[in-house]
């Protein structure tokens, strides 16, 4: 398993490599990208780290009890994301695709629903005070 | 007693900050910290109902009792994602 949450761009082959095992038959692997919209040039992510690294732990834990998936790993980008660039890696590995689909849809939601992290939308129009400022 | 107060997104911006001490009775419950916190920031007031709140990183509810430097986080709606 690999929850992490960082600035960098996100390694996709290292975190499918990361659930690989020889008992799963199945991965399953959801990339969340930052999409264009004229009003959008970025997305701009800020997290509350230890509280959405143990939420992510957690939630790990519970979709290997819920799905019978073998393997998951998450890895989320904060900071400016550009559109285009992937936001959050998720993959999951299972012994047959109908767990590993399952499991990786339901970990999506709750990412979406539970862990502390929030966006706002970087455009044209965004103050010149917001752009690129850092974020803890 | 003190505890951190941690402030995110919205919350930050409209106090100013990701970090405030506060000095706080003995027996104060999160609730309590809450309603000092609104009094102070009266701009935060409108976002009450939907904020979440966490100790030590750890989603409580607001009658729990704070101890000595405990990390409460005020945290606003979470919006991980627009996929």
């Amino acid at each position: 398993m690999v929850i992490e949450i960082q600035r960098a761009r996100i390694d996709v082959e290292a975190v499918v490599s990361s659930v690989r095992r020889d008992d799963a038959g199945a991965i399953v692997v959801f990339l969340g990208s930052v999409r264009s919209d004229p009003e959008v040039q970025a997305l701009d992510y800020e997290v509350y780290k230890p509280m959405a690294l143990r939420t992510l732990t957690e939630l790990v834990e519970r979709a290997k009890e819920k799905f019978g998936a073998l393997e998951m790993s998450i890895v989320h980008r904060v900071g400016r994301v550009p559109v285009g660039g992937d936001s959050v890696v998720l993959a999951c590995a299972a012994a047959h695709r109908s767990e590993a689909f399952a499991a990786c849809a339901w970990a999506m939601d709750e990412v979406k629903r539970i862990v502390p992290i929030w966006k706002t939308e970087a455009g044209p129009r965004t103050p010149r005070s917001r752009r690129g400022r850092k974020v803890p | 007693m003190q505890v951190q107060v941690r402030l995110f997104a919205t919350y930050r911006e409209i106090v100013g900050a990701g970090q405030l001490a506060w000095t706080l009775r003995d027996g104060t419950t999160v609730g309590q910290l809450v309603e000092a916190v609104l009094a102070k920031y009266p701009r935060l007031v409108g976002h009450g109902n939907s904020m979440l709140l966490a100790v030590n990183h750890e989603v409580v509810r607001p009658d729990s009792v704070l101890m000595e430097g405990d990390e409460v986080a005020l945290l606003p709606p979470v919006s991980g994602g627009a996929w």
